[in-house]
């Protein structure tokens, strides 16, 4: 546990020295929701609260961006030549994966810390449950994007301009096709239907459930939970088993 | 029980073979050199050893441990100097080797010394904090080994531990690693410099293809060249043809040839013997000798003759 730790706080010290990059995201989450989101919820209506529903897609568009993070760091540190330093040091497998999951899990949390404390208080709904309900899901839903990216990251040990490729592709289709900016129940049909099958839906429906959003817009709150733990657990595992042999088996590694 | 054994191991990457059914050995406490040119597989058995890369087929054990079923156990009493000093790009060379010792295990009371002993030796301690980033070639090079250094391993590995390294940088490295050793660890080297593998090796051995071509002492490679010593001679004598024949049917001779009226040149196994016996000869042929030199084969030579390739030409990378 002590080397998990030691792993971990190597990076992120580094990282956080100084926490420009924090700090810049959290700007931009102000900006974005102060600004853009006052003029965009005047310009949207038939949503109630509009403005604090920008701010939860906004939420979860960071969550998405620093799990996807996660899985291309792994890559990058593939090509870097970091990874097989890590992979001699006296480390079990499962808790060197472990540590890149803690590691990306504490980037978020510390990426989130401020918008999400915004968006509560923005919601007025400041209480404990809801924050850590909202942090259990966002953590879910980080979970399942970072093991997507991760057990996508065999194709970038063919090719990483083929990686890039997918992942960029993916990304855009994950985050345009879903909930994160419009209610599920006002979508156009083929649209709705393309949403379905983003995890980004489940986890914004699900936070804005918890937020005390109106039910009646949002995807069912259960089916979310199911779907969001279900991509968590086969995404990681898959994303493990295929990383294991692919860098203790290829050339590249 | 061999420090390092492997038996019939093979790793494929598709359809080449990195490896093939390698069976190999390690003494404790032996300085093993690897030679080879690139591409003979000498990162591979490596990194395998590190337990970095899995074996496609067979086995290998370090200081009697499966290097498949016990990686854990392995990498706690292995430490590795990879071939190229990357990622760490943002770090500095101190918190690098503090970062490194303390996942290792060494005491807390005994890094801050151990580190800077070894960055003092390797010349690296003014630029203990400089960014990786900012460090030249060589200096990151050092900071790969000094990795190994400050862990102190039962079981050290380097992977051209001195490559982009200046001499004097050489020079301090192999010091190092001779010191590793009397301190107690088995040391495995992969290396194309054929000065390094002469320098520090016990045994080398020689592979091609995947393949050990030879493993033995560096003079026993030497000598086991047939007619690999060149001994140069400058000898005033009445009858150089007679004494040329007398020289030609030593034992140990296998040619000889004139590169003047008096001067020979002859190609002999073990100069060491032959050189005396001649000497011997040439007293009692009433010839003078001028001059002698001996020149020994490299292991250059040894590559050349096990494999018919030189070491330097037979890349295949």
């Amino acid at each position: 546990m002590r080397n998990m730790i030691r792993l971990v706080w190597f990076d992120l010290k580094t990282e956080l020295k100084p926490p420009v990059w924090i700090i810049t995201e959290w700007i931009i989450f102000l900006v974005q929701v102060s600004v853009y989101g006052t003029m965009i919820s005047q310009l949207v209506t038939g949503v109630e609260n509009y403005h604090s529903f920008f701010a939860v897609g906004l939420v979860i568009m960071i969550t998405f961006d620093m799990a996807s993070h996660t899985g291309r760091h792994f890559v990058e540190h593939a090509h870097e030549g970091r990874l097989p330093y890590l992979l001699s040091l006296p480390i079990s497998r499962s808790k060197l994966f472990l540590t890149i999951a803690l590691q990306g899990g504490t980037e978020l949390a510390l990426m989130l810390a401020v918008p999400l404390t915004v968006t509560v208080m923005i919601m007025g709904n400041l209480t404990l449950v809801s924050v850590a309900a909202c942090v259990l899901t966002l953590f879910g839903l980080g979970f399942g994007v970072a093991g997507l990216m991760l057990a996508l990251s065999f194709v970038a040990f063919k090719s990483s301009d083929l990686y890039t490729a997918i992942v960029t592709g993916l990304s855009t289709i994950i985050i345009r096709f879903s909930t994160v900016l419009y209610p599920f129940i006002f979508l156009p049909p083929q649209y709705a239907s393309a949403a379905a099958f983003s995890p980004l839906t489940y986890g914004a429906d699900l936070v804005r459930f918890i937020l005390g959003f109106d039910p009646a817009i949002l995807v069912n709150p259960y089916y979310a939970v199911s779907i969001l733990t279900a991509l968590a657990v086969s995404t990681l595992g898959l994303g493990l088993i295929l990383i294991q042999r692919l860098v203790e088996g290829v050339k590249s590694a | 029980m061999y420090a390092v054994e492997t038996k019939n191991l093979t790793k494929r990457y598709g359809k080449t073979f990195a490896l093939k059914n390698l069976d190999f050995t390690i003494d404790e406490n032996e300085i093993m050199v690897l030679l080879g040119p690139n591409g003979s597989g000498k990162t591979t058995l490596l990194l395998i050893l590190a337990t970095v890369l899995k074996p496609t087929s067979g086995q290998a054990t370090v200081m009697g441990l499966d290097v498949a079923a016990q990686s854990t156990r392995v990498r706690q009493i292995m430490g590795i100097s990879f071939q190229e000093a990357r990622g760490f790009w943002r770090h500095k060379p101190a918190d690098i080797l503090r970062f490194h010792a303390s996942v290792c295990g060494v005491p807390k009371t005994e890094r801050d010394t151990l580190i800077e002993n070894v960055l003092r030796d390797l010349e690296l301690w003014d630029a203990r904090n400089k960014l990786f980033m900012h460090l030249s070639g060589g200096q990151a090079k050092r900071l790969e080994v000094a990795k190994v250094f400050v862990h102190r391993p039962k079981f050290a590995i380097f992977d051209e531990p001195s490559s982009q390294v200046d001499l004097r940088g050489k020079r301090k490295i192999w010091a190092q690693i001779l010191k590793l050793r009397e301190e107690g660890s088995t040391i495995l080297i992969a290396t194309n410099e054929v000065r390094e593998a002469e320098y520090l090796a016990d045994r080398v051995t020689v592979l091609d293809k995947g393949k050990p071509v030879v493993c033995d002492t560096v003079r026993h490679l030497k000598d086991s060249i047939t007619g690999g010593d060149v001994v140069e001679l400058e000898i005033d004598t009445p009858q150089p043809h007679t004494l040329k024949r007398t020289l030609s049917q030593m034992k140990g001779t296998v040619k000889i040839t004139n590169s003047g009226a008096n001067n020979f040149k002859a190609y002999v196994s073990m100069a060491e013997s032959w050189v005396p016996r001649m000497t011997d000869v040439c007293y009692r042929n009433k010839a003078r000798i001028l001059s002698i030199r001996v020149t020994e084969p490299s292991l250059d030579d040894v590559f050349l003759h096990f494999t018919g390739r030189a070491l330097r030409g037979a890349s295949n990378a």
